[in-house]
């Protein structure tokens, strides 16, 4: 019954970090959820805080549900309390706890909705129409692989890779491409294989499964531990237990670069070796650069791009390198976007009792975008995207399209 | 000067004297209860917070084991509002003999204590902190309790059946008329002020204080006050209290109490009882003891600590001062009057907080047998006022409750989740309360940030509220800051150094409390 | 492609370092474990109040004050340099208003009403300088519980300021948004933004208006728009308004590091913040480059300079063991006490252990290593991270971090060219 809060390996990093906590309030100020609505109290007050009044069995409070997950908390905080993962934990933990009946519970208390009394309908039914939230509410429980592939995507990513004739090189590296690019997006996967290729890499592509991030967040832990363990294992095809991983979606390679072990406490040789070496595609790219070996045979882009750093891009704690190698790129007018969150937060601003939140949280970003009028929005994160879309019109897309056009791609 | 009359005066308002008015009230019997603090500020508000199981004792002392079994039982059924049912376990660490295990179980099985040995695994996945070199472990029937909810349960419960209690009000004169005590006078701490109260009966109840207050009534107590020092651990480290399975020795136990794991105790024979000081060198002696039973407990956030002194009698009172049926192991019921000749006095001393009860119990059958008057005792199934619902407090009460409190109930101290409801409710059930007097009735300044944010509120707010002139409110603070300063300035290190750190530059950057007006 | 200098610590004194050495042509990347200080403090600049009997001249009495503190911070600088670095910052945050003399303290209240003195302040508590006495009207808001207007208000009748002149206030508390719910002081600031509700605390301030000259309220008034905010509202109460200080979360702290992190980005540098350093590849003398955690792994960041203004004990720059043990975190630098008792005092008012405590430097503010050589030839400390200071009491944090991240990039410049 306490398998979670008590349970897993993770129990003393994440729970000790609490005791860093000196409540200073810096986490307060950044929370872009606490900005904006009176119901969620904030991180230091659902993270650090609370922690200290749960032991596992009973969870005492249900606002940490509003906590979206961004992480930004911790990124400010100074003294490395484990704020955002905290709250996973605990917001899994309630979910596991209540299931459905906590979404009827918030959406019963008092004022949530009507209080803005802005319209939001409209593109909420857009957004519940949109079929990667139907494909994020599959994954979520489970049933993805049976579902009926949406009609926008008649060929899966592994369909085409084993139609691709890739080249052979010395130089290898293992791609992840995570559910969205399998189901979805085989487009991305694809600009991945070829700008890798064109910089003489040899994409070794192995047959993956999820990475577990969706149950995680629903509170299916060791179903998530499962899979992610699975992940890593088949992400080690023989001889390639030293090569870098590249990872194109910014969750799921977030997922194998720290939380499957911080929050999810799993563990095995394989995972361990495979997050040390779990790169973001723009990461591994400026690395090349910062090397001298990126090929900078770029056409001219004459665009303005409006880049946006999602949050989960920013909890790798890797800087902007997706800025850094857009800037080579001639012709290219490039916008930093100056603000920490766009709302979306994966799926928690689709949810019916988060969606207000959710706008109004991206409202500066929107603002800026709007303000700007740019040709496209890149964004590494593909729920991020949407979002923008929905809430700007603005054209969005990940930033390795604009690079793969760079290198002559359509 | 003020005069009352009582059939039974209690002086000691700890668990023992609460535990005395209490009984003897359910008597029938009118009761006053005096100390010279706050209830709950003497050993009882200084404890190490655990319900014995009897586990400690069952080797070494089966008679207090038992009785340890038994009360545990008892306030279980009676006083589950002031409980929590954490549970605990005795293990083996390395250091500790295997062949005392076997003892061990052996012995508490004789004493009556409901005992499981569970597989080391076991004890391992429900504790991941635990010590996984442990060898052995066995599950028992330890909780924690909560010495305010207790004390305050016990009085409220004493006043619903016509008690008075007076704290601030200490005892500075036994009235003696020839061999006979008829009551005592009282100092009123705050105004200075005298109260006389005539009684009946005067039950010494003052704990390692006794020794004291039997000596205003000229008769000597031999109560040897034996400090023990505590450190505070920033949150739960197990869910369960843990115990070394071995010898009782020092640092030897960790309990799990409120948001807190407190790891104790040692046991150095002071002079003076109020003597708290605590030297860097025992605090570090727990801090290592820690480690044995949880790896990495030196890593860990120290947040305070304190000291209680236990007030202990020396073998040869027990049987000295004995009636025939109140010695008992743990506590002894000194009778004056066959004792030193001096009738109208009685003496409570020794025993644990667990066994409150049971000590009350011995103490008011002599009580009644002296004024021939009360009836039979009724706290063995008498429930407290609280705990009618016979359930226990749970460590997420209060955070369960912060959630569903109405929005314009502002939170004042955060780490502890007290509201602004919170203090009203116990400003108005008594006024004159001092900020430190609040900070042990709601925990307010003692989580993580030892005050630095909630002091000024309740300062601020109690002003404003017109309970502190502004003199008052300023004086308050700085005393507030004082007297946490006590419980951290051996533990500055680590992430408390931090937090003092930060508590500076509010007090003094930010309010510049140094240069305030008086 | 490289960058050119390394900045450990984003508070005060690592963004005025790097703004520095931005605006001298470097490409800076600071790179911090968190936020600073800022965003909890007031963002009143002091330079120095206490020696301890009160200053009113900062800079003129600094060599006094160093006589009887020799292991200061300040030692380290020249007056003039420390006065240079106030200049400097008046003119980057004019767009915050910030106005104040080197030569001249304010005296400012806290949110306990005691007056307070301090150097530069923001606009929007420029009014608040009681030095010459005045009557202050105090406006509380009802349910925000970070401010407690009658106390601060009857305290603060009993203030003194050394020129003699009376000091004289009333309290009065304001609802707002039509019921006394928990004001959080994000979201209130935030509200306050907004006109319907300036309007709001506009009119019921002017209603209970009597004599007074000035209007005081928390420090709330705002984030973003916080000069609309301010201006509005003097405008509806027809008098000078000022902000006071609440305890942390500071929104006056918040628009500080704001505008600082922003004029970063503008002169092309950048703010890394979760990452902590955790050690260096040195080459021969010199620092080749910070070990860094990032979510999957430590890595290099190499750079030609770097500033090390990662905040002493309070951020975690320096550690104190339970065993007594005193760390530089990032490159083991000599830890020093700064003067202070190695054993605590009983009385909570007093220098204790651990209050002093910093790296050592030698004159060029190179921390040293065990054998008091500096560690290397091209890292500089900054701030809080320097031992000697104890600024809560002498009312000098802000004023020792400007100084000496300005200096620190003087240094790494002259270094460079
Ligand atoms: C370090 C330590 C740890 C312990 N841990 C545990 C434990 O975990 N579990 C357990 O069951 N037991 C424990 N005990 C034992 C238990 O705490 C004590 O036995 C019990 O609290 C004693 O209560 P009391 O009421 O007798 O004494 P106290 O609580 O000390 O009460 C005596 C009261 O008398 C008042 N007084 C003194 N002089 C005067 C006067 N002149 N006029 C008026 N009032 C006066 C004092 O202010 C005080 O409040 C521990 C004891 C110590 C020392
Ligand atoms: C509550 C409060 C009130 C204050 N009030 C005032 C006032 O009224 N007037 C005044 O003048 N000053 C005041 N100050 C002081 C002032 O705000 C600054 O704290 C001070 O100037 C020190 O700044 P700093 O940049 O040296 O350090 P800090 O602000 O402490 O910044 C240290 C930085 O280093 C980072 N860091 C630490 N370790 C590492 C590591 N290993 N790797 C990477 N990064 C690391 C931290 O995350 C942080 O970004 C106040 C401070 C506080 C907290
Ligand atoms: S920023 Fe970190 S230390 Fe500060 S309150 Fe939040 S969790 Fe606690
Ligand atoms: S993760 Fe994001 S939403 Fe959640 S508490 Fe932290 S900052 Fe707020
Ligand atoms: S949606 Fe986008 S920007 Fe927003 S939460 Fe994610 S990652 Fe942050």
């Amino acid at each position: 019954m306490t398998e979670l809060a008590w349970g897993a390996e993770a129990w003393s990093e994440v729970r000790a970090s609490l005791d860093r906590c000196i409540k200073c309030t810096v986490c307060e100020t950044a929370c872009p959820v606490a900005a904006v609505t009176e119901l969620f109290p904030g991180p230091k007050t659902v993270g650090p805080q609370a922690e200290r009044f749960r032991t596992g069995g009973q969870s005492p409070d249900l606002s940490v549900d509003y906590c979206s997950g961004c992480g930004i908390c911790s990124r400010v905080c100074p003294q490395d309390v484990r704020i955002a993962e905290l709250n996973s934990r605990a917001r899994s933990e309630l979910k596991r706890e209540r299931g459905a009946p906590l979404r009827d519970q918030l959406v019963a208390r008092p004022g949530l909705l009507g209080r803005a009394g802005r319209p939001v309908a409209p593109l909420f039914n857009w957004a519940m129409a949109n079929s990667l939230i139907r494909w994020a509410g599959e994954r979520t429980i489970g049933i993805h692989r049976k579902a009926p592939v949406p009609r926008s995507t008649t060929r899966t990513f592994s369909y085409w890779v084993g139609h691709h004739v890739g080249t052979r090189s010395a130089r290898r590296v293992v791609y992840f491409h995570g559910c969205s690019t399998q189901w979805y997006e085989p487009h991305v996967g694809q600009k991945v294989t070829a700008i890798l290729e064109h910089n003489g890499y040899q994409v070794v592509i192995p047959k993956q499964d999820c990475c577990g991030l969706p149950l995680q967040s629903n509170g299916l832990f060791p179903a998530a531990r499962k899979a992610v363990t699975r992940l890593a294992r088949q992400l080690v095809p023989d001889g390639t237990s030293d090569l870098p991983v590249i990872a194109s979606s910014t969750s799921c390679g977030l997922m194998l670069k720290r939380e499957a072990r911080e929050i999810l406490g799993a563990d095995s040789p394989e995972l361990r070796s495979v997050s040390q070496r779990t790169y973001d595609i723009f990461e591994f790219l400026l690395e090349l650069h910062q090397r001298g070996e990126l090929r900078t045979d770029f056409k001219p882009v004459p665009l303005t791009v409006a880049y946006h750093a999602p949050c989960q891009q920013q909890n790798q704690l890797i800087g902007k390198p997706a800025l850094e190698i857009l800037r080579l790129i001639p012709g290219l007018r490039l916008v930093e976007l100056d603000r920490s969150c766009c709302g979306i937060a994966g799926t928690y601003g689709v949810k019916r009792e988060k969606y207000e939140i959710a706008m109004r949280v991206g409202e500066p970003l929107f603002a800026d975008i709007q303000a700007e009028g740019p040709d496209l929005v890149a964004c590494d994160s593909e729920t991020c995207r949407w979002q923008i879309s929905a809430a700007t019109g603005a054209t969005s897309v990940h930033p390795l399209e604009i690079l793969h056009r760079a290198y002559g791609g359509s | 000067m003020n005069a009352l009359d009582t059939d039974v005066l209690v002086i000691g308002g700890g668990s023992t004297g609460a535990g005395v008015a209490w009984d003897s009230a359910l008597r029938g019997l009118h009761v006053t209860l005096v100390d010279r603090q706050d209830f709950a500020t003497g050993t009882s508000g200084r404890f190490h917070g655990l319900l014995h199981s009897g586990g400690r004792y069952a080797v070494k002392d089966p008679g207090s084991a038992r009785e340890c079994a038994a009360e545990n039982r008892i306030l279980r059924q009676v006083a589950a509002d002031c409980l929590e049912d954490t549970g605990g376990l005795f293990v083996s660490t390395p250091e500790d003999d295997l062949e005392y295990a076997d003892r061990f179980l052996a012995a508490a099985r004789a004493a009556g204590m409901e005992i499981e040995e569970v597989p080391v695994g076991v004890a391992l996945r429900d504790e991941p902190r635990l010590n996984p070199k442990i060898r052995r472990a066995f599950r028992v029937q330890d909780g924690s309790i909560d010495s305010w909810k207790m004390i305050s349960a016990l009085l409220r419960g004493a006043q619903a059946h016509g008690a008075k209690v007076l704290p601030y009000h200490k005892v500075v004169k036994v009235i003696r008329q020839g061999d006979r005590v008829e009551g005592a006078v009282m100092e009123d701490q705050r105004t200075g002020e005298e109260v006389r109260v005539n009684a009946g009966c005067v039950v010494n109840a003052a704990g390692a204080w006794s020794g004291q207050v039997a000596q205003l009534a000229g008769c000597e107590v031999g109560v040897r006050p034996g400090k023990g020092v505590m450190v505070a651990i920033n949150h739960r480290l197990a869910r369960a209290v843990l115990n070394r399975c071995h010898l009782p020795s020092d640092g030897d136990i960790i309990v799990p109490v409120r948001t807190v794991s407190v790891i104790g105790t040692t046991d150095h024979p002071v002079a003076d009882p109020d003597d708290t000081e605590c030297s860097p060198e025992e605090v570090h002696q727990m801090i290592e003891a820690g480690e044995l039973l949880v790896p990495g407990f030196k890593e860990s956030r120290a947040l305070r600590v304190w000291s209680g002194s236990r007030p202990l009698l020396p073998k040869t009172e027990g049987a000295a001062g004995a009636g025939d049926r109140e010695v008992s192991r743990s506590h002894t019921v000194l009778d004056h009057g066959a004792r030193d000749g001096l009738e109208g006095l009685v003496t409570i001393a020794g025993g644990k907080f667990t066994t409150l009860r049971l000590m009350a119990e011995d103490t008011v059958d002599v009580v009644v047998r002296k004024l021939g008057r009360g009836a039979e005792c009724r706290t063995r199934t008498e429930v407290l006022p609280g705990s009618e619902s016979h359930h226990f407090y749970w460590i997420g009460n209060r955070q369960q409750e912060a959630e569903s409190d109405p929005p314009d109930d502002p939170l004042i101290c955060e780490c502890e989740l007290v509201s602004q409801h919170d203090l009203d409710t116990v400003v108005a059930r008594r006024p004159n309360w001092r900020l430190d007097d609040i900070r042990r009735a709601l925990r307010v300044g003692m989580g993580p940030c030892q005050g630095g944010f909630c002091a000024f509120r309740v300062a601020g707010m109690l002003h404003q509220e017109g309970r502190y002139g502004r003199a008052e409110a300023n004086s308050a603070l700085r005393e507030f800051v004082q007297e946490r300063w006590k419980g951290v300035k051996v533990i500055s290190w680590g992430a408390q150094a931090r937090q003092t750190r930060l508590d500076r530059w509010i007090f003094e950057g930010v309010y510049d409390l140094e240069h305030l007006p008086e | 492609m490289g960058t050119d200098a390394v900045v450990l610590g984003a508070g005060t004194a690592g963004m005025v370092a790097a703004l520095r050495l931005a605006a001298a042509g470097a490409s800076v990347l600071v790179l911090a474990e968190g936020e600073g200080g800022l965003p909890l403090a007031p963002a009143q600049i002091d330079v120095l109040g206490y020696r301890p009997q009160l200053i009113l001249d900062p800079l003129g009495e600094l060599g006094g004050f160093l006589e009887s503190r020799p292991d200061h911070p300040y030692r380290l600088i020249e007056a003039e340099e420390v006065g240079a670095s106030l200049e400097w910052f008046l003119e980057l945050s004019a767009p915050l208003g910030y106005t104040g003399s080197p030569h001249l303290n304010r005296l400012q209240p806290t949110a306990l009403g005691a007056l307070r003195p301090t150097c530069l302040v923001p606009e929007t508590m420029a009014a608040g300088d009681l030095s010459g006495g005045g009557s202050v009207l105090v406006v509380g808001l009802r349910g925000f519980r970070d401010f407690h207007a009658p106390l601060l208000a009857e305290n603060l009748s009993l203030a003194h300021p050394p020129s003699g002149a009376e000091v004289r206030a009333r309290s009065v508390e304001v609802s707002l948004l039509g019921d006394p719910r928990d004001l959080r002081p994000q979201l209130l600031a935030r509200r306050l933004e907004e006109r319907p509700v300036l309007a709001e605390l506009g009119r019921e301030i002017r209603s209970r208006l009597e004599q007074e000259e000035l209007v005081g309220m928390p420090a709330v008034l705002g984030l973003e728009r916080s000069h609309e905010a301010w201006q509005r509202l003097q405008e509806l109460v027809g008098r000078p308004v000022f902000e006071i200080p609440t305890p942390p979360p500071s929104q006056p702290g918040q628009r500080l590091q704001q505008h600082l992190f922003r004029a970063l980005r503008r002169l092309g540098g950048e703010v890394r913040l979760g990452v902590r350093a955790t050690g260096y590849r040195r080459a021969g003398d010199r620092l080749m480059a910070v070990r860094v955690v990032t979510a999957a792994r430590e890595v290099e960041i190499p750079a030609d300079h770097f500033v090390l203004a990662t905040g002493g004990i309070g951020t975690g720059g320096i550690t104190a063991g339970a065993d007594g043990e005193l760390r530089e975190e990032v490159f083991g630098a000599r830890v020093s006490r700064g003067g202070a008792p190695d054993q605590p005092l009983v009385e909570y008012m007093a220098t204790q252990p651990l209050d002093r405590l910093g790296v050592e430097v030698d004159q060029e503010q190179r921390p040293l290593g065990a054998g008091g050589e500096p560690l290397f030839q091209n890292l500089w400390a900054a701030g809080a991270a320097l031992a000697g200071a104890e600024p809560w009491r002498e009312k000098s944090g802000e004023g020792i971090s400007l100084a000496t991240g300005y200096r620190a990039a003087r240094l790494a410049g002259g270094a460079r060219a």
